[in-house]
């Protein structure tokens, strides 16, 4: 299980962030331009990642400084 | 919700309704632990048409671990479906073996519970107490199970081998106002196996579960605990939406004013049992 290696398989789907690990479950934070996690279908492909990298969750850290983790850039 | 069953499997769901009143005949009267979710609700609801009220007692057990909002709903049903009710208070938060939260945390609180109702039972004279697992429960974790065993409460819905989609089906025939209502096991289920359960914990995660229903979050909702940071699980199709920046910035912000540093959203959505996967006691 390691954080690094989902975060750079997400960066290869187009999802830029930091990832830490906490236990089983995998934070990601967004760090600005990327793609959309609206879209269901990446979604489903950033989690199927986390799963294959030992991840049972993987969740979204929502910042409350616009531009991080809720900025969402291209909706 | 979608509720609807193939006409064949509609039949075998009312089929199984009769058993479910007969069974109950045949062990009147009945003593039921009553929490009104959508399985307690029903089977009170077939009860007091079986057996009539006289013959039927919903106790409802309240601790920091049963959401406000819940006793509410469960006093609103039970009026509504004519079934008599006693509230008592439950301890289970005293005993050092529940708070420290262990994987068999449900065995101590039903413990507790099934010790006070079958005092009740024999004060009162009731045969048989119940609980309102159904046949979907038996594939889960569910310690508790163990406790009901230890204190003979039967489990009729499981019995007569009624799912939990049948029961939303029958809930909805007979107009109970549970029939769509997303399953709601108590609030210590929020804190990771490990993580003390205290009772500022469980109002933190009842006030942010709260407050993300005002926002108007629906279906399936859990705010799961992990100490500085909230993991917020809402069902699947309610997830698009939210993700939207703005609606995503309410969220948070309703979650942190619960008490929380950090708010996290999961992406997979909402999932039974899911700090189970976590914990590694059940498959992800």
């Amino acid at each position: 299980m390691s954080a690094e290696a989902l975060r750079q398989a997400l960066a290869a789907l187009g999802i830029h962030g930091s990832v830490e690990a906490r236990g089983a479950l995998a934070i990601l934070t967004l760090n600005g331009a990327g793609a959309s996690l609206r879209d269901p279908e990446l979604r489903a492909k950033a989690v199927a990642l986390a799963s294959e990298h030992g991840f049972t969750n993987l969740a979204l850290e929502v910042s409350d400084s616009p531009g991080e983790g809720a900025a969402l850039h291209r909706d | 919700m979608d509720v609807t069953l193939e006409t064949e499997h509609a039949a075998d769901a009312r089929r199984k309704e009769e058993a479910l009143a007969g069974w109950l005949r045949e062990r009147s009267p009945v003593l039921l632990g009553f929490s009104g979710g959508v399985d307690s609700a029903y089977l009170g609801c077939i009860a007091v048409q079986a057996l009539g009220r006289e013959q039927v007692l919903a106790v409802i057990g309240r601790s920091p671990s049963y959401p406000a909002v819940q006793w509410a709903t469960a006093r609103e049903v039970a009026e509504r479906v004519g079934l008599p009710i006693l509230e008592i208070d439950t301890h289970e938060m005293d005993d050092p073996r529940y708070a420290a939260n262990p994987t068999n945390r449900c065995y101590f609180c039903k413990s507790e519970l099934w010790t006070l109702l079958e005092r009740v039972a024999t004060e009162r004279g009731f045969t048989t107490i119940l609980d309102g697992a159904n046949a979907d429960d038996r594939t889960d974790w569910r310690p508790g199970a163990k406790a009901a065993g230890e204190h003979s409460v039967r489990s009729p819905l499981a019995e007569v081998g009624l799912t939990k989609a049948e029961i939303r089906y029958l809930s909805r025939a007979h107009g109970l106002p549970t029939w769509a209502k997303p399953s709601s096991p108590c609030l210590s289920s929020r804190l990771p196996y490990g993580t003390p359960v205290t009772a500022p914990r469980l109002r933190q995660v009842e006030r942010a579960e709260e407050a993300l229903r005002q926002l108007g979050v629906l279906g399936d909702l859990r705010v799961r605990h992990h100490d500085d940071l909230a993991r917020v699980e809402m069902d699947r199709r309610e997830l698009d939406e939210w993700l939207e920046p703005a609606r995503l910035a309410a969220l948070r912000d309703a979650v942190a004013r619960a008490g929380f540093e950090r708010v996290a959203l999961d992406l997979r959505g909402f999932r039974s049992g899911s700090l189970n996967v976590l914990g590694g006691v059940s498959a992800a």
